[in-house]
Formats: structure tokens, sequence, C-alpha cells
């Protein structure tokens, strides 16, 4: 058992570190896509939502080639002596990507609902356009922020197909929570596999209803 | 102040285009809705993009197309007051009144929070107040910023916000406490006459008129705004005293006084603004006596305009007060109430109602 205490630890730890990463361009892109209307505004938004609808292990291939040492930016990267291909910073990099569109897309709503008469209003009250993002629009819009956080890190905890593709299923190394559920049911240690399964469950309850929780109460959302 | 305009943006159905230049502390905006008001006072607070022109005000160019130089709006010192207040929901009244103060630059808050009598409001959040109590305290926070000039729009239902409800009694307080010049638009010409000095006639896009109020908000302004279906009220302002054998009057400026509804809340020496409808005002061509109206006055007609089919306008001057009395075609033409003739005017104490 003292196996699966690492293995949890390292699942939220790569769930946190892929959030964190995601999130300040998660919240650039959505506040883009809330306020700015222009062509090309349908075709990001499908490229943006692709991950979600693509099967992961074709976005695994796809980041496998980018970042493998004879992909473009692998090259790059070894050029650093940065290795990601088949490292945790792989299994890091995986869950970040499917998890970005979950992000965009509710941070996104939570920017529409500020009415952009608000942000002119706190112009003239001396507040540049980065200022009044901070003191009005990000406030105003943070619960539909934290709920796309909390589903980010969600769908970081049981990402399985692009993580397996670009980081490999590594014991100790880049193995997850899902991908170690994978390896004991192949190794026929079918109880050890639904054990695991069980933790898993209790983290996605843990996750699930916080946001949840946060959701539910924005029905009672004060407004003016 | 000094504020030189010479814009032009294109809107919807019209272009706004306005060439004129305001000296007055307080400036009128007036003209029928969807005239171009709210988008004059974007295009001063730097809000609208796409205005042609110049803009300077102070003799500080805040826009200027042909130089390629557009202030933003974080710099242009200008205190915006939107019609719907938009108040920062997520904020309380005190810190919506405190939202534009930088430490290091003047600020007003103490004078803005007094003036507007704010203290019982700071602690609540914008969705507690009442529409008038967020017209306050969005009037405080741009007042608060010390702004070279305040640009209020009127609050949207102005038309119907009930007489308590109104900011005007504020904003003579603004004026002439604060001493901030200030741009206000607003479909009420009694408001109009009490506070500004200057007034600018919107119609289409087009300045109909611009100038001294006195002037502007005569005939001009009235054609304009008939079929806005509203009356037009007599606004006026002084202090209030209690004679020795009782009742209430407003004294004012010129020594006019008149007896409006007594309750034993209003104090003697406070400042006041009450309205009379124009149409609630009786005309006489004969000294009116024995009549149970407590204000009887003597004075001049200064003109008679039409207002609206059947109806006209007197201007009668009485010790140096304007009043605007609505009556019908008909009596004006049977009681001869032609520009220079005495008449007499009764105002029934019921008719007076405080502001506020």
């Amino acid at each position: 058992m003292e196996g699966v205490a690492a293995l949890v630890s390292f699942t939220i730890w790569v769930a946190t570190l892929a959030t964190l990463l995601i999130l300040p361009p998660g919240l650039a892109v959505a506040y883009a896509l809330a306020r700015w209307e222009g062509p090309g505004k349908g075709v990001v938004e499908t490229v943006l939502t692709l991950p979600l609808v693509l099967p992961p292990t074709a976005v695994g291939l796809v980041l496998l080639e980018l970042l493998g040492r004879n992909g473009p930016l692998g090259r790059v990267l070894d050029a650093w002596g940065m290795e990601v291909v088949f490292t945790p910073k792989a299994v890091v990099l995986a869950s970040a990507v499917m998890a970005f569109p979950l992000l965009v897309r509710s941070a996104r709503s939570g920017f529409e609902e500020v009415d952009p008469r608000l942000v002119a209003v706190a112009r003239t009250l001396g507040d540049s356009r980065t200022r009044a993002f901070f003191r009005v629009t990000l406030p105003l819009a943070w619960r539909g922020v934290l709920v796309g956080a909390l589903l980010a890190f969600s769908r970081a905890l049981g990402e399985f197909g692009a993580t397996v593709l670009v980081a490999g299923n590594i014991p100790g190394r880049t193995q997850t929570l899902s991908l170690a559920i994978f390896q004991r049911t192949q190794l026929g240690r079918d109880a050890e596999a639904l054990r695991l399964a069980g933790v898993a469950a209790l983290l996605a309850f843990v996750a699930v209803f916080a946001t949840e929780a946060v959701t539910r109460r924005r029905g009672r959302r004060v407004r003016a | 102040m000094s504020l030189e305009l010479d814009i032009r943006l294109p809107l919807a159905r019209f272009t706004l285009e306005v060439g004129t230049r305001l000296d007055g502390a307080s400036v009128a905006v007036m003209g029928r809705s969807g005239s171009g008001k709210t988008s004059l006072l974007e295009v001063l607070a730097g809000l609208r993009r796409g205005a042609r022109g110049r803009v300077v005000l102070d003799g500080r160019v805040l826009l200027d197309s042909v130089a390629r130089s557009d202030v933003p709006p974080e710099q242009r010192r200008m205190g915006y007051v939107p019609q719907d207040a938009l108040l920062f929901p997520h904020l309380t009244a005190e810190q919506n009144v405190r939202f534009g103060v930088r430490p290091g630059r003047a600020s007003r808050v103490d004078e803005a929070v007094e003036i507007l009598e704010l203290a019982p409001l700071l602690r609540r959040y914008p969705a507690t107040l009442s529409g008038g109590e967020k017209q306050r305290v969005a009037l405080a926070r741009a007042l608060a910023t010390d702004p070279a000039l305040l640009l209020l729009d009127e609050p949207l239902a102005a038309l119907d916000v009930a007489l308590k409800e109104r900011v005007l009694p504020y904003l003579l307080r603004v004026r002439d406490e604060a001493r901030v010049p200030m741009l206000y638009v607003t479909h009420q010409l009694g408001e109009a006459r009490v506070l500004a000095r200057e007034a600018l006639l919107l119609d289409q896009g087009q300045v109909r008129a611009a100038g001294p109020a006195a002037e502007v908000l005569g005939a001009a302004a009235r054609g304009l705004l008939t079929g806005e279906g509203e009356g037009e009220e007599n606004i006026l302002e002084g202090v209030l005293e209690r004679p020795d054998d009782g009742g209430l009057r407003l004294r004012m400026q010129g020594g006019l006084s008149l007896w409006v509804p007594d309750s034993p809340a209003l104090a003697p020496g406070t400042r006041a603004a009450y309205a009379v409808p124009a149409a609630d005002i009786l005309l006489s061509i004969q000294p009116l006596t024995g009549v149970s109206a407590r204000n009887v006055m003597t004075g001049t007609v200064v003109n008679v305009e039409p207002v609206a089919t059947g109806e006209d306008a007197a201007t009668v001057e009485v010790a140096g007060v304007r009043w605007v009395v609505w009556l019908t075609s008909a009596s004006v033409r049977e009681l001869s109430v032609v520009p220079g003739a005495r008449v007499f005017l009764a105002v029934k104490t019921s008719a007076c109602r405080r502001l506020r």
C-alpha cells in the first residue's frame, strides 16, 4: 500500500501544476474571446475546443511529434538541455493541454457576464485596462474562473490517453492514478486496480463536489 | 471652466456634430431621447472610439484626431455619472466612493460623502440601494476623484422618478459647495433652468442652440422637448423660514417668498428646493383677493410661447424670479396675456412639493 500514497500525491501534484500552468494563458484567452469580436473568432474558438473533442491519444500523438527530440519544439528544448518526453514534465503538459479548453470555456462565460460599461466607468475613475481587469472584471467573474479551474483540475486528475503517449507509463516516474489502474489491470492485479479506482473516485468526488458547491451559490449571487 | 468642442461621431441613424465653446460652470444638455446626448458625454469621457475632431478642456487637449492625440479615459479627469449609476456590485457604497482615490493625489471623499449625505449608506451594497441612492453614490464616486468636469447623465427613469428620489437638490449643492463644473443631461426644463448657466440643445446629433441658459431654455427647448410627454415644472430654491405667526416659507434670492407645506421635520435656515408644476398655477389679469391660495403674487409677462396644440406657456417675472405658467391658448386670447402685461399669480401651498 505504500505505493498508493505516492501515486495519489504525484497525481494531485500533476493536476495542481497543470492547472496553475494554464491559468494565466487561459484567463487571457478567455477574456479576449469574451470581449473581442472580429473575423476568425469562430476558427479560434473551434481550435481551442479541439482537445475536448479529439481522441486524447490523437492529442498525445501531436504533442509527441512536437516535443520529441526531432520535433520542432523538442529540438529547441534539447538545445537548452531540457528533455520533456517520457518525463514528469510531459505528464503535466499533457494534462494541461487537455484541461485548457475547460478552463477557457467556463472563465469566458464568467467574463461575458460582466457589463463592459462597468469597466468603462472604472477607467474614467483612473484605472488602466489592466488595473480595471483586476479590480472589476476578475472579482465579478471569479465564480466562472474558479469553476473553470476546478473543472480543469478534475480533468487533469483523470487524464490518460494523451499522457500515456507523450509520457509513457513509467511506475515511480510518470505513472499517475489512471495510468496505474490500467497497468495493474494489464498485469491481472484486479483487486489492486479496483482499490486504486476507489481512491480515484474519492478524489474525483471531492473535486466535483467543490465545483458544484461553487456553482450552486452562483444562483444566490447578489447583483446590482 | 472652458470647454471647446468640435467633434464628429457617426452614430446609427445620424452623425453627432457638435462645434461649440462652453464657459459656464454648469451646462445643461437637452434634447429628445436618442438625440446624441449620452454619446456626447461618452466622447468627452473618452469612452467612444471613432470620434473625430477636437476636445479641449481648460487649455488641455483631450482629443485631437488631426494630431492623433487621444487622452485615455483614465487620464482625462472626467467625473462620469452614467444614466443607470453603474455602481460596482461587488463593492460597498463606501468602496465605490473610494474607487478612484489614489494615494498622493487629491481626493474629496469626505466632502462628497457629506454633500451627498451618504454616511448612513456607506456599508451597504448597491443591490440594497434605491435608484436615487445609487445615483447619489455614483455622483460621490465621481466627485471624490476631484474631477476637472462632472459629466452627468440623467437617471434613466427621470421622467417618472418620485420627487424624493431626484438628485437635483444634491446637484445644486455640488455646484454651489463643491464648485465642480458640470455638464448635465436632462429632460426637465425646470431643472435645467435652475441648475445651468449655459445650455446646449441637441436635435438628431446637431446643435440646435447653445448659449446662456435663460436664452436657450425658452421656446426652442420647449419645441424640441414637447411630445416627450411630460409637464413643465418651476423649480425654486431658497432658504426655509418659519414666521412667528406659523407656517413655513421658502425665501428666494431677490426676497420673494413662497408658502410651502409645513412639516415639523423641516428646520428654518435649511436650504431647500421645491417644484411647482406650470399647469398648477392660476393666472389672473385682475388683483386676486379672497382666494384660498396663500401665495398670491404680482408680476409682469415676459413672453408667451406655444407649447402644444391648444396650450401656451407664459413666462412671468415676479421680483426677479421667472415663473412658467401653462394656460390654454383660448385663455391667453380672452385675457390678452401679452408681454408687458401686469398679471397676478396664485399658487396653492399644496402645489409646492419639496424635492427629496
